[in-house]
């Protein structure tokens, strides 16, 4: 089991993260920046627990995210 | 002639800088909320809340507040832009800037005032008449000429351009701050390179950085005589003002909303002293030295004239940051203000001070603060010096409040 965490505060909206990974990510309506689906915010950043095979995948999402606010743990 | 104000137009990331505008002389200042700007990466942002505060002091300043809007915006971002200009409308922000057709319509059916962006490239007097139809201002395209843009503002008087306000449609230069190596900002370096868009206010300043050439067949490094020949110098125009003034343009703006307020209050003081000298007839050489020596103490990648005269091409940075003769230290943060004596106090979170030293002090309230540090008390004692931890007194003209940024001034050495 692996984590990801999203520091959503600094997302500048640009999309990436949707688009490598849409079963995981969704663009908000409301304000334009990326949403981590079932995460569990603590603060200001926002938890998923996902299985290593996910975690995996996420690494690509990590290395293409602009800002840089997305880790995999 | 003489009677046309010219604006003058500066940059402000955060409220220190937007006191720091005000404070050197502004006309107006423009600014972005969240992240539909071109500066989205700044570590400074304002938040959507910010605008109501942001319209208030502008307004007990008498001075314009304009907001950028000016990325490329997708399907998602529109939710994001209704709200922004449903606060805009709210606190009668005087404009906003923009590129996108998105923004434009939105600001046409709200009647709020639009000024084009540079992002939009306009180059010709066609152009402006098409955006005649939705905006009043138009910032032309950094790489034209000052013949280029008088032909234009010419033609606009000529046919008389109106633009939604009924008005002659007004032209903006920038007048001081970074270029591109890209028309305009139009830039993909940093997307390709670190899929960060400059459109989506990510850039991540490739152009900087110094590069060599390497043949791949016999691995040879190629010395190229400028390493840095994607970064061009910043624009400086200070000291060919009267001719940017004479190509009839209505509005000066400087760039730099990523950069602090010693920059925004330097440079805004050093324009508005410039345009003042200009227009009473006491703009001298000794003047232009004097505004170029106040111009270097704070960031800049060496200065040229940008496009505006046409003949000179590209103007390259001789180094990756910086050149500016002078650099600012953190030092700590305020902690009181004795307003009867005009002592302020301050605890050190870094490095030392001593006296003698020359110090800033920047906040919402004061912007920017230069002081001298003539005595020093140290912990209650007189001293001469003072290192992290200690809790400092010295006369501070400016009100020092709580949290107020405290930095030391060095002069920097450069190569």
């Amino acid at each position: 089991m692996g984590k990801i965490i999203h520091y959503r505060k600094k997302c500048i909206g640009c999309g990436i993260c949707f688009e490598l990974q849409p079963e995981l990510w969704r663009m908000s309506k409301k304000d334009g920046k990326a949403n981590l689906l079932k995460s569990i915010a603590k603060k200001d950043l926002f938890v998923l627990s996902v299985s290593n095979a996910i975690q995996q995948l996420t690494q690509e999402v990590t290395r293409a995210c602009p800002v840089k606010i997305i880790k995999v743990l | 002639m003489k009677e046309r104000k010219i604006e003058l137009l500066a940059p402000a990331g955060s409220f220190e800088c937007l006191q720091a505008a005000i404070n050197a002389g502004a006309d107006a200042v423009y600014f972005g909320v969240e992240q539909l700007n071109m500066r989205a990466r700044s570590v400074n942002t304002f938040a959507l809340t910010d605008i109501k505060q942001i319209a208030a002091v502008c307004r007990a300043n008498a001075i314009k507040s304009y907001i950028t809007l000016n990325t490329v915006m997708y399907n998602h971002d529109i939710q994001l832009l209704r709200r922004i200009l449903k606060e805009v409308k709210k606190y009668a922000i005087d404009a906003v800037i923009a590129s996108d057709f998105a923004v434009i319509a939105h600001c046409n059916r709200l009647n709020i005032p639009l000024h084009i962006s540079t992002q939009a490239n306009v180059c010709n007097m066609e152009a402006v008449r098409f955006y005649s139809g939705f905006a009043d201002v138009v910032v032309l395209a950094r790489e034209l000429t000052l013949k280029q843009v008088a032909e234009i503002i010419k033609e606009i008087k000529r046919k008389k351009i109106k633009g939604v306000s009924g008005e002659l449609m007004k032209i903006e230069l920038f007048v001081h701050g970074a270029l591109c190596m890209a028309i305009s900002g139009k830039c993909y370096l940093s997307l390709h390179a670190q899929n960060a868009s400059a459109n989506r206010g990510a850039c991540t300043q490739n152009c900087r950085r110094p590069y060599t050439v390497t043949d791949t067949e016999t691995n040879e490094v190629l010395q190229v005589d400028n390493e840095y020949i994607m970064s061009p110098k910043d624009l400086c125009t200070i000291d060919i003002l009267p001719e940017l003034v004479n190509s009839g343009t209505d509005v000066l703006k400087i760039e730099g909303r990523s950069k602090g307020a010693d920059y925004v209050y330097t440079v805004t003081k050093c324009y508005r002293e410039a345009l003042e000298a200009i227009e009473n007839n006491s703009y001298t050489r000794n003047k232009i030295a004097e505004w170029l020596k106040r111009l270097s103490t704070v960031y800049n990648r060496g200065f040229w004239n940008g496009y505006y005269l046409g003949h000179k091409m590209g103007e390259w940075a001789s180094q990756p940051g910086s050149v500016a003769t002078e650099r600012k230290i953190y030092i700590g943060k305020g902690s009181k203000y004795y307003p009867n004596i005009k002592i302020g106090e301050f605890t050190i979170e870094s490095g030392s001070v001593k006296t003698g030293d020359t110090l800033i002090i920047t906040s919402a309230a004061i912007g920017m603060a230069k002081e001298k540090m003539e005595t020093l008390t140290v912990n209650g004692v007189k001293s001469g010096i003072a290192v992290k931890g200690d809790k400092i007194t010295f006369p501070v003209g400016a009100k020092v409040a709580v949290g107020d940024k405290l930095y030391k001034i060095v002069e920097r050495a450069n190569g």
